[in-house]
């Protein structure tokens, strides 16, 4: 059963990182879980405009702190931004699995929001990874430097997929995180050179613990509860 | 927890009034969350995946949803569901759907012959499906005939919800009493969409879908308060239910028992703080049990009236 209480962290700092941002909570010692789980985060005390959490993958997490880079698009994540406290739910879902083997990090825009720690990990396993980004602007891409320093970064309109394709065949595996339709050619591209390939996925959710049913993507051919399956799932599960 | 929160729905002893409402919680992943029954999903004959996405949209205090009943049909939820959730501490109410009369009494009559079932409730208000099921729900004639049909089928005590997209939701109340139900599970959903801002197309999949969420509490109060003054039967309500006081309001316009949903979705620790709350509630305004409370609303008024 996963941990289905709330509890309401102070925001330390919300600092811009080019065009995203991001935000830093003081975590009281609570479950930090693993790379690419999520939690579900509402400004605490409620803003009025925005009724639903929103689901976020940690930057970073520990027991001192939890960390979320954010796309502030909406009121939801405008809201989050002003906060002076955060109620959060989880950790939640299924992360990233660590496996044997070299390492490639591949995001595109905000889904370089998971890589950060995703790649702490990696290096502290011995492992420190190659990292592709591709984002839509300069201002998108200063946040490369939070996920590798010396990462590789495209811009639009050149995808991530090309400086992927190029390093294809890959004797070890892909972690992914971005839009879906660069997720589905990361999944393609890994498929057509047999290479394992773990991408995380974005949904609309209302609970992220399995209750609600909102947040169905195509997972081995049918709707399935991303919040349950993953967020983190292996790339054949999502090829269409 | 003090005896003050014991209820009863049809005949099922409540350790406290506070319900999920259908397709709000899975057990299986959540536990009950210290509330005193468990509603299922909606089960249909065949599995369902449910409407393609998008599924939810967030609107002014609530969401829109358009799930489509995605369950895993009658034979998987019976077989492989049905004997875990048997294993909960609390009475276990299945909720059942359908696309003609005779699709709902097959539920029926399978759910009530398994283990630890204590009611079953009838969907006739599931505002995401084409064909059958609301259209049910919204004919008083068509009703009636279901729940006699169903009735003949089990000897659990059958809940029917309903949905407040209709002209007389009491109505559909009185044609179900009339056909045999032994309770109400008063509001489902209210029909609704959302648009998409950038395209202006249907943002849900589904085209339609069904608004909850504090937005709908009043037509939930307002629904409740009819059937229960129209058809005296037991009534669970829900509709945007997120407080201590939303509890409090229910029970006052007739409801027995109370259901928690999209709340339920934000925050599933709500039902462990509106318990002990409740109880004081109950405790500042003299009352000995939610009984007290029940209907309160309608005494008031005939008070009122008499004033004037």
């Amino acid at each position: 059963m996963p941990p289905l209480h709330r509890r309401s962290l102070p925001v330390t700092a919300v600092e811009a990182v080019g065009a995203y941002t991001l935000l830093r909570l003081r975590n009281d010692g609570g479950d930090a879980g693993r790379p690419g789980q999520f939690f579900m985060l509402q400004a605490d005390p409620e803003p009025a405009a925005a009724y639903l959490p929103r689901a976020l993958s940690a930057a970073w997490a520990n027991e001192r702190e939890i960390a979320f880079l954010i796309d502030t698009r909406g009121e939801g994540t405008r809201g989050l931004a002003a906060a002076a406290r955060i109620s959060l739910l989880g950790p939640l879902g299924k992360g990233f699995r660590i496996a044997e083997g070299p390492a490639l990090l591949v995001g595109g825009g905000i889904g370089a929001a998971v890589l950060p720690w995703l790649r702490s990990e990696l290096a502290h396993a011995g492992r420190a990874p190659r990292t592709l980004l591709g984002f839509r602007s300069p201002a998108h891409a200063v946040c490369a430097a939070l996920v590798d320093p010396e990462a590789d970064v495209v811009l639009e309109p050149v995808l991530v997929t090309e400086p992927l394709a190029r390093l294809l065949p890959f004797p070890g595996t892909v972690y992914a995180c971005g839009p879906d339709p660069m997720l589905q050619a990361v999944a393609a591209v890994c498929a057509e050179h047999n290479v394992r390939c773990q991408v995380a996925m974005e949904a609309a959710m209302a609970c992220g613990f399995g209750a609600c049913y909102g947040c169905a993507v195509r997972i081995d051919g049918a709707w399935r509860r991303l919040c349950i399956e993953g967020p983190v799932l292996e790339s054949g599960r999502i090829l269409v | 927890m003090s005896d003050r929160l014991v209820s009863e729905l049809c005949g099922v002893r409540l350790e406290n009034p506070l319900v999920n409402g259908s397709g709000t919680l899975d057990a299986l992943v959540a536990g009950t969350l210290g509330l005193a029954a468990y509603v299922t999903k909606t089960i249909t004959l065949r599995p369902r995946e449910g409407n393609a996405p998008q599924r939810i949209a967030e609107t002014p205090a609530g969401m829109v949803n358009s799930i489509g009943l995605a369950n895993p049909g009658l034979d998987a939820f019976c077989g492989s569901v049905a004997p875990a959730l048997a294993e909960l501490a609390v009475p276990l109410v299945v909720s059942v759907g359908g696309w003609s009369h005779r699709e709902y009494a097959e539920a029926v009559r399978r759910v009530s012959a398994l283990p630890g079932v204590a009611a079953v409730e009838l969907n006739v208000s599931c505002p995401n499906v084409d064909t059958g099921c609301i259209s049910i729900g919204s004919d008083p004639a068509e009703t009636r005939a279901l729940l006699r049909r169903c009735s003949a089928a089990s000897d659990l005590p059958l809940l029917v919800k309903l949905s407040p997209s209709v002209a007389d939701v009491a109505a559909i109340g009185e044609a179900a009493a009339e056909g045999g139900a032994a309770g109400l599970v008063v509001i489902n959903t209210v029909r609704g969409m959302a648009i998409d801002r950038d395209t202006l197309r249907p943002l849900l999949g589904g085209g339609g879908g069904g608004l909850s969420g504090p937005a709908v509490k009043p037509v939930g109060l307002h629904a409740v308060f009819h059937c229960f003054a129209r058809t005296g039967l037991p009534i669970v309500g829900m509709g945007g239910v997120a407080s201590t006081q939303d509890v409090v309001e229910y029970h006052a316009a007739g409801a027995v028992a109370v259901g928690l949903g999209t709340a339920l979705l934000r925050d599933p620790g709500l039902p462990a703080r509106i318990l002990p709350e409740l109880d004081g509630e109950l405790a500042r305004r003299g009352l000995a049990s939610v009984a007290e409370l029940v209907g309160y609303a309608h005494q008031a008024q005939a008070k009122a009236l008499q004033e004037i």
